[in-house]
């Protein structure tokens, strides 16, 4: 009986309680197992953040509830600890929270589910990448017990500075030794997306048939395989340097004469580093592109376009990477090549807009917490693309390039929106993921405090940034020009401080309704991809008994002879057209027509 | 023409130099007299230079755009989720004919031709003829030339002095200090002798990376006289936040007054022996 649920060559469920939880190969325990990761240390990079908004808002002043990890200074947060604590921020939150909660969670989770696969392509390698971001989550985790304490060069690890002659300590190398490790990990997963994507669709899930979800995470894969190899040779070259005594990157220093190039690591780094903005932002715009039409219960507005829009994303993200080196004395050619290729990204970037616009236009809106966080992402991303205007332009980043103008965009856009992002997926998967449901008023609470506080925070960054206010200052006021900002930066610290309280109610409804919540029936927003139509909540170990075969796109909504027929405003990708009004069936929906 | 503001040269500076460096700087005016005047409100810190408006204009006119663009996008989100809830019968239409396409198509190129293309035209525009124009200020005879030396945690500057060549006895040096004429262009290279720096003048809307082993260039012009922050905006170790100096613009006869004061006194107090001091380049001229 169970081996003839298997198709055949597939093993059979594993029994053992650890190869089922812990050194499990299924995609959906990796991508609890990534979940769980992530989540913690959102929590640790969001507590640092709040550390460097208490400096700003109080400099000097000893540190409520954190100042106990603060015990040789009295609390009080030094100007050596805010570089480290502002270095682990960025990294921990790009590189071991967004990555996994978004890659490696949802990647996992909707990838084989939602193309109707029975697991990823490369099962074993696919828990080989999360024991790999285990290694490398140690690493970081150690880098903090060691002598001079952990990384400290910003999270850009731009050399010199990040080489023994800036940053010396055992610290910066394991924080480089974990960035090598976790890339090595993402490429082991992204192998994996990749090939996914391309071999296992079940039998009629064309490209032009797949979920957006599935392409914004495919995309990501693709630009992880291209560009993670990249970093991981930036870091390879910067760790040399720093324990081996080359000198890649080290010029005109200090007891140095000549040899390498710092210039080089930074065209590495933004080689990889360009991309990865759009890593952390592609799997959201997927998310939203679904999540938006399946609550206005309509059609996805030109999915083509979407596709197209994201692929040419994909492909631009690729030959921009120069803006962000400006300054560092580029060929002016050059500069304004890269520009010119900066300014075009906005033409995808507007198609994508008008079409969530366009779909939620003379729909039938609800908004349930998914969709409310999908509607925050598109918010809080509209006002992170258009400040990035100012910082794509040679003239206006002149002026505003490396101010706090830099952070509040970009965290508009990699933080706030990846953020709000990630959190539609989690209240829209978690019924499909653990078979219960999450609170929908506490997840309506958490999505006001944290949408309007988020927008506040980031935009006070910018219009510090705007009086020209710089990155990364341990204390703004030591500067004339920026005294008057003590209020702004108060305020915005006051803001983010309500943001971080605010998570605890994500938190306390996450855990209690992994226990005690109300049990999820199979289709519990009754829409019409595959995981939703035909695997119970929570799947089984394969998903699917045989593959299911797809007839049409994924947001087949309102449509009148489905409605006439079945009674429902929707239609599942498998399901066939219902007989009656088969005649007057109309092309529709994201590629139907294939 | 090489790449402006790119050219490799090895800047040969000892290991000792942040001993005795101080020791050979020049701290020639009285700054107890200099006073940076706080700015107010939350905009633009106050423009100080010739050719800063420009930058200002661009981003004011870019703000308008945008913000019409977010308010349509706000009223339009706004408007359907009001209007087109749950009470109104969604509309079947994927969106895909070619009319659909034509209108998306043609809404996305229209706002790129008029918000990106101001932003591209006017930023090449101002680029060819003020901040990357170095013939202009190479030609003029009234342009100061600086050399400017960064390293943790400070900003050295040099003067050439009245014989015109850098790294000779009667160059001036100043510590954390520069001290300009008002109306001359002030043209500047500058170098890091270890790690990367970013010399930031906010009431001038200027910045450039001071890198090792290469030389940067950029230029500025004051308008008015008074005295302005120097920051470092890029990130350079422990305390990058004091990497603070001054900017003193004064009158061109004051500025000469000082200069040959400072020069006078260089020339006395120059020691042969300080190798470490002479940190100075051959001028680089466009």
């Amino acid at each position: 009986m169970h081996a003839e649920a298997h198709p055949a060559g597939v093993h059979p469920e594993p029994t053992s309680f650890l190869r089922r939880y812990i050194f499990s190969t299924d995609h959906k325990v990796i991508a609890k197992q990534f979940l769980w990761a992530g989540l913690v240390f959102l929590a640790v990079g969001g507590s640092l953040a709040m550390m460097i908004r208490w400096q700003w808002a109080f400099p000097g002043r000893p540190v409520p509830l954190f100042g106990m990890f603060l015990s040789r200074s009295g609390g009080v947060i030094t100007p050596a600890t805010y570089q480290s604590i502002f270095t682990m921020h960025g990294l921990i939150m790009i590189f071991f929270a967004i990555t996994p909660v978004m890659i490696g969670c949802f990647g996992n989770f909707t990838i084989p589910l939602m193309i109707g696969a029975q697991d990823m392509a490369f099962p074993k390698l696919n828990m080989l990448s999360f024991w790999t971001f285990v290694i490398s989550l140690i690493l970081i985790t150690a880098s903090f017990f060691v002598q001079l304490g952990t990384a400290a060069a910003g999270w850009t690890t731009y050399a010199p500075l990040s080489t023994q002659i800036g940053t010396p300590g055992a610290g910066q190398t394991l924080v480089v030794a974990a960035i090598f490790v976790t890339g090595a990990a993402t490429i082991m997963g992204a192998i994996n997306y990749v090939t996914t994507v391309i071999r296992l669709r079940s039998p009629g899930m064309t490209y032009m048939r797949m979920p957006l979800t599935v392409w914004g995470l495919w995309l990501t894969a693709i630009l992880n395989v291209l560009f993670v190899p990249v970093l991981g040779a930036a870091a390879l070259l910067l760790f040399l340097d720093r324990v081996f005594g080359t000198q890649f990157f080290i010029a005109g220093a200090a007891g140095v004469k000549g040899g390498g190039d710092p210039i080089l690591f930074q065209h590495l780094f933004w080689i990889f580093g360009h991309p990865e903005v759009y890593i952390l932002i592609l799997p959201a715009w997927g998310f939203i592109s679904d999540i938006i039409p399946f609550f206005a219960r309509k059609p996805a507005y030109w999915y083509r376009g979407s596709v197209f829009a994201m692929v040419a994303v994909t492909v631009l993200s690729a030959v921009v990477y120069g803006h962000h080196m400006f300054l560092t004395g580029m060929n002016p050619l050059l500069g304004k090549g890269f520009m010119t290729l900066t300014l075009i990204i906005s033409i995808p970037a507007e198609i994508l807009f008008l079409n969530w616009l366009h779909t939620l236009w003379k729909g039938s809106n609800r908004f349930p917490s998914p969709m409310l966080f999908a509607l925050g992402t598109v918010f809080v991303f509209g006002l992170g693309g258009l400040t990035g205007l100012y910082l794509g332009t040679i003239a206006t980043d002149l002026y505003l390039h490396d101010t706090m103008w830099v952070v509040g965009h970009f965290h508009l856009t990699m933080a706030a929106a990846a953020f709000l992002g990630s959190f539609a997926a989690i209240y829209f998967w978690f019924p499909k993921m653990f078979g219960r449901r999450m609170n929908e008023g506490l997840a309506k609470l958490h999505f006001w405090t944290s949408a309007v506080f988020i927008t506040l925070v980031f935009c006070g960054q910018l219009v510090a940034g705007y009086a020209g206010q710089q990155r990364r200052l341990y204390d703004p006021y030591q500067y004339t020009f920026l005294s008057h900002l003590l209020p702004l930066n108060r305020w915005t610290s006051y803001f983010a401080f309500a943001l971080g309280i605010s998570q605890f109610v994500f938190v306390y409804n996450f855990l209690s309704s992994l226990v005690a919540g109300e049990k999820a029936e199979q289709n519990p927003w009754q829409v019409g991809t595959l995981e939703w139509t035909l695997c119970p909540s929570p799947p089984p170990h394969y998903n699917y008994a045989t593959p299911p075969v797809v007839i049409r796109g994924p947001h087949e909504f309102a449509n009148p002879d489905v409605i006439k027929a079945l009674g429902r405003d929707w239609i599942g990708q498998t399901e066939p057209m219902p007989k009656v009004a088969a005649a007057a069936i109309k092309p529709a929906a994201g590629g139907a027509k294939d | 023409m090489e790449a402006a503001g790119q050219m490799k040269i090895i800047v040969g500076i000892k290991q000792e130099i942040r001993a005795s460096a101080v020791a050979a700087v020049l701290v020639l005016s009285n700054s107890a007299l200099a006073a940076v005047q706080p700015e107010s409100g939350l905009g633009l810190p106050r423009d100080a230079s010739q050719n800063g408006h420009l930058v200002d204009w661009l981003m004011n006119i870019t703000s308008v755009f945008n913000i019409i663009l977010f308010t349509i996008m706000c009223v339009w989100m706004g408007w359907a989720c009001l209007k087109h809830n749950r009470n109104h019968p969604a509309e079947y239409d994927p969106g895909s004919s070619k009319h659909s396409v034509t209108i998306a198509l043609a809404v996305s190129a229209f706002i790129f031709a008029i918000v990106d293309g101001n932003l591209f035209v006017n930023s090449i525009n101002d680029l060819d003829r003020e901040y990357w124009n170095f013939e202009k200020v190479a030609a003029n005879p009234k342009t100061v030339r600086l050399e400017i030396n960064a390293h943790q945690w400070a900003w050295d500057a040099r003067y050439a002095g009245p014989d015109g060549k850098f790294n000779t006895e009667d160059d001036i040096v100043t510590w954390n200090e520069i001290k300009v004429p008002v109306g001359a262009p002030i043209y500047v290279e500058l170098t890091s002798t270890d790690v990367i720096h970013s010399f930031y003048l906010p009431n001038f809307r200027a910045k450039m990376d001071a890198i090792p082993g290469q030389v940067n260039r950029f230029w500025f012009q004051a308008k008015e006289t008074g005295d302005y922050d120097i920051g470092c905006a890029q990130h350079c170790g422990t305390h990058h936040y004091k990497m603070k100096a001054l900017l003193s613009v004064v009158s061109p006869e004051e500025y000469k007054t000082w200069a040959a004061e400072a020069s006078a006194l260089a020339k006395r107090a120059f020691d042969p022996e300080d190798t470490a001091a002479h940190w100075g380049w051959d001028w680089k001229e466009l």
